[in-house]
């Protein structure tokens, strides 16, 4: 006999996901899911934003990586709330990680929520995580045909950060090709020009974080 | 590897099926379709699979795999055709101006039991 089932595998996830939005929507707190590489300096850019929006908005950190601790004691170190997550091998977060990582956070006491999510420009585009905003870190030494080869992390992002920006000119890196690339993906997503050790470029993408703030925009799955 | 992921949500949702329609039967069968753009690779699916379900409710089924492309549609030439990968541009003008569809699903279609002998 035959059962009829018709489920989407990943609904458990989407279902999480949809919790999460809720309840971070309730708190008032705005979530972006940073996603990238290894190396392409996820950590490094928030450490540049934190400087960027003091005074303006209380950051909160959620940490995933495979192992370790080692980014959210550098998140720790700047007085910013952190949990960290290890996936223990797993090339992802999923919402329910977050689901339980929300529960070690005063939301009360947050506007803007960023999770690092594990190096990765595959497997992370698939987990929705609750969040309000996507945000992909490409820096200048990983090429400029990183949009082309992985479309999936890409499309459907809200905003593009190229990193290490003062290196422009050392490598053959194109931004103009990159943002070219990215528009085709995500017509509507924001693109930025950085140098997270220097600061260059880091006003403008802590002035989106903030006009985003609380805007609480579902992200559609087709 | 997030394959692995999807076959546990896959082995947990195959379970709770069963409880929904009162079935005991061994499962021979399941049908999934996994989608040309899903980003979820067949073959590791299928590896994540054997690792996963001895023990299982679904030990000793066969997967059936069906791979839906998605369709390329151009807003400027109006072009239409199936593509296995994200495009960019349209396939025959090379407008930017296109709308991809399909080609997402990540689905348990259906489910294939041997009933018990009673």
């Amino acid at each position: 006999m035959r059962i009829v089932a018709a489920k989407k595998l990943l609904k458990a996830n989407d279902l999480l996901a949809a919790e999460n939005r809720a309840k971070l929507a309730a708190a008032g707190v705005a979530a972006v899911n940073i996603l990238g590489s290894p190396g392409a300096g996820k950590t490094t850019l928030l450490e540049a934003l934190f400087a960027a929006l003091a005074h303006r908005a209380r950051p909160a950190v959620i940490e995933g990586d495979i192992a370790g601790a080692l980014d959210a004691e550098r998140i720790a170190r700047l007085g910013v709330p952190v949990v960290q997550i290890n996936t223990d091998g797993a090339c992802h977060l999923d919402a329910g990680m977050i689901a339980a990582a929300l529960a070690d956070l005063d939301l009360q006491a947050v506007d803007l929520l960023f999770i690092e999510n594990v190096g990765n420009l595959v497997c992370t585009a698939g987990f929705d995580l609750g969040e309000q905003m996507r945000a992909v870190v490409l820096s200048t030494v990983e090429g400029d045909d990183k949009a082309v080869k992985y479309p999936a992390i890409f499309q459907g992002s809200d905003a593009l950060v190229m990193t290490k920006c003062d290196l422009l000119g050392h490598t053959n890196f194109d931004p103009a090709r990159v943002a070219a690339d990215y528009r085709r993906l995500a017509p509507d997503g924001r693109v930025f020009e950085v140098c997270a050790t220097t600061g260059d470029g880091i006003p403008a993408v802590a002035a989106w974080l903030l006009g985003s703030e609380g805007s609480g925009r579902e992200r559609t799955e087709t | 590897m997030h394959e692995l992921a999807i076959v546990e949500a896959l082995i947990e949702q195959v379970d709770r099926e069963l409880h929904r329609a009162g079935q005991t039967g061994r499962v021979v069968e399941l049908n999934l379709a996994v989608g040309r753009l899903s980003g979820v690779h067949s073959g590791s699916l299928r590896f994540a699979f054997e690792l996963l379900s001895p023990g299982s409710v679904v030990e000793g089924a066969a997967m059936n795999i069906s791979e839906p492309p998605a369709t390329c549609r151009c807003r400027d030439c109006g072009h239409s055709e199936p593509i296995d990968e994200l495009a960019a541009q349209c396939p025959s003008c090379g407008s930017g101006n296109i709308v991809i569809e399909g080609g997402r699903e990540l689905t348990l279609d259906s489910i294939e039991l041997e009933p018990n002998e009673s």
